[in-house]
C-alpha cells in the first residue's frame, strides 16, 4: 500500500497538506482525521455551495458529494467560482467535480448532475454525514431539511438576497429545523439578485461550521441563525426557536450520539 | 421610547425610510412594533407572512404566528425576510 492510498489515518504527504490547519486554535491530528473519514453533501454548488464544497475538498473531507443541474451560463459567472469562461454551456457537476479534485487528490469527489427528488435526497443524507443547504428555491430547501432529519444529520441552510445571506446551523431533534422556521414554503423568484462576494461569504462560512461539526473543533453555532447585512453593514446571530408541532421535527426523539 | 431596528432579508432596500432607532410608546409589544414598522415602508410595499422575527438576538417565530412579547427602551426589533437564492 503506497502512503496516499485511502485509510483514515493521515499520511505523511496529507500532514504536510494540512499542515497550516493542524495546531492550536485550528485542528487536532485527531479531528483531521475524523474529516478523512467524513462525508458531505452539498446541493447545489453554484455562487454559495460552490465555495462551500471547494472548502470542505481543500480542508479534507474525505468525501464531497456535490449535486447541481444543467450547464454553466453566462450570468452565472459572477458568483460560480468552480465556473470559468472554458466551461460556458457544458454540465456543472461534471466539470465542477473535476475542479474539486484538481485541488485536492487525498479527496473523494462524487457528482451528481441533477437536482435530488425526495427519495434521493433522502439516500443521499443517509450516506453523509452532514448536509449543506445551499439551492435556490426554498422547495429544495425543505425537501434536504426533510432528509437531513430523517437521516438524523446535522444540517446546515446558507441562503442569500442582493448583497444579504444567512446562515442556520441545525441538528434534527435538538434544535429547530427549517421548517420549524417556515412551516409553508415562502415565495421566493427564481432569478434573485446576487452579488458574489456575499455568496461566496456565506458558503465559506457554512463549511467553516461544517468542518468544526466533522471534526470536533471549536463550538459550531446549534441552533442559531448568522444574519449577514452586508447592504447596511450588520452583523447578528439569533437564537432559534422550535416549533413544538413542527411537522418535520416535532415528533423526533434526540439525535443520534455523537452526530 | 425608541427601539432599533434592523429590517433585511430579501427586500432589505424598501426599508430605506424607516427610522432606526423608531419610536414607539412605552410598553409596545412585538406585534404592535411590527404594525409601526410595516407603516413606514412605502405604500406598494408590505413585510411578508413568512417574515422572521427576532427581538434581542431571540427568534420569536414569524410575522404570521410569533411570541407575544412587551418591548424595552433600545431593544433591537430584527425582521428577517426568507432568502433562500443559491
Ligand atoms: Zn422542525
Amino acid at each position: 500500500m503506497t502512503e496516499d492510498e485511502a485509510t483514515d489515518t493521515l499520511s505523511p504527504r496529507e500532514r504536510e497538506r494540512y499542515d497550516r490547519q493542524m495546531g492550536p486554535g485550528v485542528l487536532t491530528a485527531e479531528g483531521q482525521e475524523k474529516l478523512k473519514s467524513a462525508t458531505a453533501l452539498v446541493t447545489r454548488t453554484g455562487g454559495m455551495g460552490g465555495p462551500a464544497a471547494l472548502m470542505l475538498t481543500m480542508a479534507g473531507v474525505g468525501r464531497v458529494i456535490i449535486a447541481h443541474g444543467g450547464e454553466l451560463i453566462s450570468p452565472d459567472l459572477n458568483r460560480q467560482i468552480l465556473g470559468s469562461e472554458p466551461l460556458l454551456g457544458k454540465p456543472r457537476a461534471l466539470y465542477f467535480a473535476a475542479y474539486l479534485r484538481s485541488m485536492n487528490r487525498y479527496v473523494e469527489v462524487e457528482d451528481i448532475d441533477h437536482e435530488p427528488d425526495d427519495e434521493e435526497a433522502k439516500e443521499l443524507a443517509e450516506r453523509s454525514d452532514i448536509v449543506l443547504s445551499c439551492p435556490p428555491t426554498m422547495e429544495e430547501r425543505l425537501r434536504l431539511n426533510r432528509a437531513a432529519s430523517e437521516a438524523r444529520v446535522p444540517f446546515l441552510d446558507a441562503a442569500q438576497w442582493g448583497m444579504t445571506g444567512t446562515l442556520a446551523v441545525m441538528k434534527p431533534g435538538e434544535t429547530a429545523c427549517l421548517q420549524c422556521l417556515y412551516p409553508e414554503e415562502p415565495p421566493f423568484e427564481e432569478l434573485f439578485p446576487v452579488v458574489g462576494a456575499i455568496s461566496s461569504a456565506m458558503g465559506s462560512l457554512a463549511a467553516l461550521e461544517a468542518i468544526k461539526i466533522l471534526s470536533g473543533s471549536g463550538q459550531p453555532m446549534w441552533n442559531r441563525m448568522l444574519t449577514y447585512d452586508g447592504y447596511h453593514g450588520q452583523i447578528r446571530t439569533s437564537d432559534l426557536r422550535r416549533d413544538p408541532h413542527c411537522g418535520c421535527c416535532s415528533s423526533m426523539p434526540s439525535a443520534r450520539e455523537g452526530s | 421610547m425608541k427601539i432599533r431596528v434592523l429590517l433585511t432579508g430579501r427586500g432589505y432596500q424598501i426599508a430605506q425610510h424607516v427610522p432606526d432607532p423608531l419610536e414607539v410608546p412605552d410598553g409596545c409589544r412585538v406585534t404592535e412594533a411590527i404594525a409601526l414598522v410595516a407603516q413606514r415602508l412605502p405604500a406598494d410595499q408590505a413585510l411578508p407572512d413568512s417574515c422572521l422575527v427576532a427581538v434581542q438576538g431571540k427568534h420569536l417565530g414569524s410575522v404570521r404566528s410569533h411570541d407575544e412579547a412587551t418591548l424595552q427602551e433600545g431593544d433591537e426589533l430584527m425582521l428577517i425576510a426568507p432568502v433562500a437564492g443559491g
